[in-house]
């Protein structure tokens, strides 16, 4: 479990409840062994929290997200067991709630009503008392399996098959099947089963996966009145912004996404979709991010009902102030570069920024292709640079600064000297001819001569002369 | 120039304390141009790190850009490299070529869809680019005069492209550079700039 996480359960549960008056000191304990003792602080205590079937009728994932957010105040290790159960992790909560009494009975206030709880060492054996209906709390390793053995096989959810199986040769009950040899076990009835049967008893680790609620922000403001405007709407949703960051701060989490969403009385609501570059959570940036999208937008009717929802929320780096004006030794690198480009976006549209990119290949007009921009630390960059392969040599010709997106066919005529004349004016070839003859593998194929030539007026064109039929001279760059 | 350094006499003039040369007042910081006859004739030996630079053209694909390769090379690959930004140029920039002259594409920024002077104010004034260069066939005085303050809000020199009729209009541009094409190369010809008698530099590609 990360350090986050872990920090996050800490503060569920803090906000849980405390129980209201400190519960009467349980009897001594039978004294037990030192190792016993040691054994008990630092051995899982899990708790299985069993529905019967069909209580999750419409929408099971959901709903059992639901029940675990519920369970997450009282561990941060919570784990889905679908369809129907959970599993809590309970050794870390058991002095915060007072003990394992106390602990327990507020587990039964908060799920008994409609699902059975029950507690074991092994996240199986929990699962299998409560699927039996046994409430039972089990902390002792050594008397597992004895409480184990009366159980039904059909309470650990193997496939029907081995299970019938298993019933013809007599065994239906946990400790019939641990009292089979294992190797034989194994053999006759999968090594996955006797896997289980050790994690059951705890012979072998049985991790789980610790349940991680996806939050989103959503809030909806209907005003008095209708607002014809959209700077009124920018006033209207200041406090939702307001509570976003609230919202965002508390969790230490910021947003990419942001969705607009203008309610009218008749038309279909007009969205507005902020795309940020980083994760953010100031409200008087998202309010001039918003603002500058929200000033192209026209409204078709007056709004009656703002929604605001956020997209997913993601980790948020630090930021500190600067220490340097922007300009100065790289001062703003940081956090100005990602703001930039969002300010020009959200203005001009996602599409209008591009970094660029080289793909692999040797056809000019597929060679250089836009690309998402990113913003690359100095010291990733140094890393790149030092895994950039640059012992292959570029090819040898020159290439120009400017491409044509599509090569424009020259009216070229020869003289008689075998040189080629465009607009009366002789064009003189400074270099090539080079040959680029490939993509045959996908249709696309080009087959060319080029050659580097200056036109009268002293412009250098990277041009070439098609090696098929037509022999057409065609112009593709300029050398800028 | 050359006459100035080649005479003894007039050097051990201008070693005294209270002469002072135009020259001598150039800008605190500048960028090699990566061209040896260009940076012995710009006032502090390279383009200009603050302010618009101006280059006049008669037509497109003289050598404009190439002769700010060198330049962007440099800029990008330095440590704490900031954005290039290319504000709607007038082809596809070729990322080939620009590997080939040593920048970084992973710091070249293209964009487009118009508003062109508003992408570049904000360019030069957020302070997230090291130079934003643009194509601007007219523009009016007051909206460079906009760009020229840009420029010193966010720290970084703006070129601006224009076409040879505009040399006539009044500009704040810092430098206004004009280009002809000569066999080979390039003949730069200083319009405008602070300190520095107008001359004529040839720049040759190579080859």
């Amino acid at each position: 479990m990360s350090r986050a996480q872990q920090t996050a359960g800490l503060f569920t549960a803090l906000q849980a409840p405390l129980p209201q008056s400190l519960p009467p000191r349980l009897p001594p304990a039978p004294p037990t062994s030192t190792a016993q003792r040691q054994r008990e602080r630092t051995a899982e205590l899990w708790a299985a929290v069993q529905w019967p079937p069909g209580q999750f009728a419409t929408d099971p994932p959901a709903q059992l997200a639901q029940q675990a957010l519920l369970a997450q105040r009282f561990t941060p290790r919570v784990s889905l067991e679908p369809p129907d159960a959970l599993l809590l992790e309970l050794r870390g909560s058991v002095r915060l709630f007072g003990g394992l009494q106390p602990l327990l009975a507020q587990l039964q206030s908060v799920f008994a009503a409609s699902a059975v709880v029950a507690l074991a060492p092994t996240p199986l054996a929990a699962l299998g008392f409560a699927r039996t209906g046994k409430s039972c709390c089990l902390t002792d390793t050594t008397r597992l399996v004895s409480r184990l053995a009366p159980l039904p096989l059909r309470c650990l959810r193997w496939p029907e098959a081995s299970l019938q199986r298993l019933a013809a040769v007599g065994v239906s009950t946990i400790g019939e099947a641990l009292r089979l040899p294992r190797a034989g076990f194994a053999q006759r009835f999968g090594a996955h089963l006797l896997q289980d049967l050790d994690r059951l008893l705890g012979r072998r680790a049985h991790p789980r996966i610790t349940f991680v609620a996806t939050e989103r922000f959503s809030s909806r403001c209907e005003p008095s009145f209708e607002l014809a405007d959209t700077a009124l709407v920018l006033r209207t949703i200041a406090p939702q912004l307001q509570q976003l960051e609230q919202f965002l701060l508390q969790r230490q989490r910021g947003i990419t996404a942001l969705l607009l969403r203008l309610v009218h009385r008749r038309q279909p609501p007009t969205q507005c979709v902020l795309r940020l570059a980083v994760p953010e959570h100031r409200a008087a940036r998202l309010a001039v991010l918003l603002q500058s999208k929200l000033q192209h937008v026209v409204l078709a009717e007056p709004v009656r009902r703002c929604e605001l929802r956020s997209g997913p929320l993601l980790a948020c780096a630090a930021d500190s102030t600067q220490l340097w004006q922007p300009g100065e030794h790289g001062g703003g690198a940081l956090t100005q570069m990602p703001a930039f480009l969002e300010s020009l976006r959200a203005r001009l549209g996602a599409a209008a920024v591009q970094g660029l990119r080289i793909a692999p290949g040797h056809r000019p007009e597929l060679l250089s292709c836009a690309t998402e921009p990113v913003w690359q630390s100095a010291s990733a960059r140094r890393v790149a640079a030092a895994v950039r392969d640059t012992s292959v040599p570029w090819p040898a010709g020159r290439r120009p600064l400017w491409l044509l997106p599509d090569p424009r066919q020259l009216p070229l005529t020869v003289d008689d000297s075998g040189h080629p004349l465009w607009q009366q004016l002789r064009l003189q070839l400074l270099a090539g001819p080079e040959r680029l003859e490939t993509g045959w593998w996908d249709g696309a194929d080009i087959c060319r001569d080029y050659y580097v030539a200056a036109d009268g007026q002293g412009a250098r064109l990277w041009i070439f002369r098609e090696r098929d039929a037509g022999r057409r001279w065609f112009l593709h760059g300029y050398f800028g | 120039m050359t006459r100035i350094e080649s005479n003894p006499q007039l050097q051990q003039l201008l070693q005294h304390p209270a002469l002072w040369r135009g020259r001598s007042i150039a800008p605190h910081a500048t960028i090699a141009t990566g061209y040896a006859a260009l940076d012995a004739v710009l006032p502090g030996g390279g383009w200009p790190r603050l302010g618009l630079i101006e280059i006049l053209t008669a037509q497109q694909g003289l050598g404009e850009l190439q002769l700010w390769l060198p330049a962007l090379a440099q800029l990008t690959t330095q440590p704490e490299a900031r954005w290039c930004a290319f504000v709607d140029p007038p082809f596809e920039l070729f990322a080939p070529a620009f590997v080939m002259a040593g920048v970084q594409l992973d710091r070249l920024l293209v964009i487009r869809e118009g508003q062109s002077l508003w992408a570049m104010e904000q360019a030069l004034r957020s302070g997230a680019c090291d130079i934003a260069l643009t194509w601007l066939s007219r523009v009016s005085s007051p909206a460079l005069r906009r760009l020229a303050l840009a420029t010193e809000q966010g720290r970084a020199p703006g070129v601006v492209f224009r076409p040879a009729m505009a040399e006539h209009e009044s500009s704040p541009a810092a430098l206004r550079v004009g280009l002809a094409a000569v066999p080979g190369g390039v003949r730069l010809r200083i319009i405008k700039s602070r300190g520095v008698s107008r001359d004529l530099i040839d720049v040759c590609w190579a080859p």
